[in-house]
C-alpha cells in the first residue's frame, strides 16, 4: 500500500526557510574591505560586526533578513590568508576558495576525500567564492568540507589582537551555526598532518542531485596492514547537529579484517552513534539507514582501494 | 550609507557610488544597465546571475558589489565584438536551439565561455561538470550540451585566431 503524504508517521518538523520576496534589498550596513589580517583584527575589535569569506551562505541570509549587522569585515582583499602551503603540517589559508583546494593537484593527492568533498560542494559559480574558513565557520552539519577534515584530525588557527590559538576541529563545531570563535576571533588557517604513509581515504556524500546539500555523507580514511586496519577514522556531516568523528563505527573495525562481519558491526555502530533530525531534505530513519550504507559503501572502497 | 565602488566591467573602468547592501548584479543591472545578466532564484542555485571575475564564473547574486573593488567583471554584453556581434559560443547557442525561453542563456553562456577557455576540448563529463549550476526548465539540456560541443568545434577549427 502506498503512503500518502498525510499518513506518513513522521512529517518534516523543519520550518520551511523564509522566502524572499523578489527585489527585497538587505537592510543597509557598513562595509569594510581590509588589506591585511591586522587590518581586519583592528576593523572587528570585540564588537558586533560580522564576518564576510565566499558570501555564498552570508548573502542568502542578508537578503532574507536572517542576518542583519551593524557592520560587514570583508576578508576577500586579503592575500595573507589565501595560501595553500604543502608542508608539515599542511596549510590551507581560510581564504582559499574550493575551487582552489580543487586545483591544487599535490594537495588533492595528499587529501583525496576532501578533494572529493570540494568536487560536490555546489557548482562551479560556487566554488569560486566559497572559501574553506567560510564552509568551516558556518557550522553547518552538512558542511561538505568537515568530514574529510575531522578524519585527519585538523585543526583551526584562530587570531585576535591578543594572540592566537589552535583548536582541533572536532572541538571548534558547537552546535548548527555556532563555533568556539569568540568576538574579536578571526579563523586564519586549517592545518592537517601530511597522512601517514599507507593511508587510503575517501568521501561520500548522498544528496538529491549533483551539486545538492548533503542528506549524509561519510569521511573515511584507513592503514591496512596485510588487510588488517591499523588505523581507522571516520567523519559524517548531517548526521547530527554538528559534523562529527564517529568513534564507536572506528573501535569496531579497528585490529580487523574489513570482511562481512567486520563491515555488519560498522554499519550498526554507525547507525546507533548517528543522531540525525527529520528535515525537508529526509526523515531520521532515512538518515539513520544512509550512515550504515554510506559507512560500509566507503570501507568497501577503501579495502579494493587502487589509489586516489 | 554609501561606498565608493572602481571596477572593470567589460574592459571600461566604472566608478560609482553604491549602498554597501548592493550585490553584483544589482549593480550591474541598475546602476550599469547590464541587464543581459539575470536573477532567477537569487539563491545561488540557477546560476542565471552567471557573470565571470577575473576570467571565473561566479553567481552575480551571491557577492556584495563591493567586492569586486579593483577586478574585472565580463558580463553576456562584454562577449561578442560589439554592434551585436555574437560571440562564437553565443552564435552556437542560437544555431543549436541552446536557447529556448532565453531566461538561462545569459549565464549558460558564461559558463560555456568559462570552460572553453581552460578546456577547448571538454568530455561530456566536463560539460556537465561545468553547467550543473546552471539550471534550465525548457530545453532538458540536450540541445545546449550541443551547443557547447558546437562552439568547442568551431574554436579549434579557428585556433591561433580567434578568442572564446
Amino acid at each position: 500500500m502506498v503512503n500518502t503524504l498525510e499518513e506518513l508517521p513522521s512529517r518534516p518538523r523543519c520550518a520551511a526557510p523564509p522566502q524572499h520576496e523578489r527585489g527585497q534589498r538587505a537592510k543597509s550596513f557598513e562595509y569594510h574591505r581590509p588589506a591585511s589580517l591586522n587590518q581586519a583584527l583592528e576593523l572587528l575589535g570585540g564588537g558586533t560586526a560580522r564576518l564576510l569569506a565566499g558570501g555564498t551562505d552570508v548573502l542568502v541570509r542578508l537578503r532574507d533578513g536572517r542576518l542583519r549587522p551593524a557592520a560587514l569585515v570583508s576578508l576577500s582583499h586579503i592575500r595573507e590568508l589565501s595560501h595553500i602551503e604543502l608542508g608539515a603540517p599542511i596549510r590551507i589559508g581560510a581564504m582559499a576558495r574550493i575551487a582552489e583546494v580543487l586545483e591544487n593537484q599535490a594537495l588533492c593527492q595528499l587529501l583525496p576525500a576532501l578533494a572529493e568533498a570540494a568536487q560536490t560542494l555546489g557548482g562551479a559559480q560556487v566554488r569560486n567564492l566559497a572559501t574553506i574558513g567560510g564552509n568551516i565557520c558556518n557550522a553547518s552539519p552538512c558542511a561538505d568540507t568537515a568530514p574529510p577534515l575531522l578524519i585527519q584530525e585538523a585543526r583551526v588557527r584562530i587570531v585576535s589582537t591578543s594572540g592566537s590559538r589552535e583548536v582541533p576541529l572536532d572541538d571548534f563545531f558547537v552546535a548548527p551555526g555556532q563555533t568556539r570563535l569568540a568576538p574579536g576571533e578571526v579563523l586564519t588557517e586549517v592545518m592537517v598532518d601530511r597522512p601517514a604513509a599507507g593511508t587510503r581515504s575517501t568521501f561520500i556524500k548522498k544528496g538529491r542531485v549533483r551539486m545538492d546539500i548533503a542528506i549524509a555523507s561519510i569521511a573515511a580514511s584507513v592503514v591496512l596492514d596485510g588487510g588488517r586496519c591499523v588505523r581507522a577514522r571516520l567523519a559524517a556531516g548531517s548526521l547530527g547537529p554538528r559534523p562529527m568523528r564517529l568513534r564507536a563505527v572506528e573501535a569496531a573495525i579497528l585490529g580487523r579484517v574489513l570482511d562481512g562481519s567486520t563491515l555488519a558491526a560498522a554499519r550498526s555502530a554507525a547507525e546507533g552513534e548517528v543522531t540525525p533530525i527529520t528535515d525537508l531534505r529526509g526523515t531520521a530513519d532515512y538518515r539513520r539507514h544512509l550512515a550504515g550504507a554510506l559507512v560500509v559503501r566507503a570501507l568497501m572502497r577503501l579495502n579494493d582501494w587502487r589509489g586516489p | 550609507m554609501s561606498a565608493r565602488l572602481s571596477f572593470v566591467a567589460n574592459s571600461d573602468r566604472v566608478e560609482l557610488e553604491i549602498d554597501p547592501s548592493a550585490r553584483l548584479i544589482d549593480v550591474l543591472r541598475e546602476a550599469l544597465g547590464l541587464v543581459g545578466t539575470k536573477e532567477g532564484c537569487g539563491n545561488g542555485e540557477c546560476g542565471a546571475c552567471t557573470v565571470l571575475v577575473d576570467g571565473k564564473p561566479v553567481n552575480s547574486c551571491l557577492m556584495l558589489a563591493l567586492d569586486v573593488e579593483g577586478r574585472e567583471v565580463t558580463t553576456i554584453e562584454g562577449l561578442g565584438g560589439g554592434q551585436g556581434k555574437l560571440s562564437i559560443v553565443q552564435q552556437a547557442f542560437v544555431d543549436r536551439g541552446g536557447i529556448q525561453c532565453g531566461f538561462c542563456s545569459p549565464g549558460m553562456i558564461m559558463s560555456t565561455t568559462a570552460l572553453l577557455r581552460a578546456h577547448p576540448s571538454p568530455t561530456d563529463g566536463e560539460i556537465e561538470a561545468a553547467l550543473v549550476g546552471n539550471l534550465c526548465r525548457c530545453t532538458g539540456y540536450k540541445q545546449i550540451v550541443e551547443s557547447v560541443k558546437a562552439a568547442a568545434a568551431t574554436l579549434r577549427a579557428q585556433r591561433g585566431d580567434s578568442h572564446v
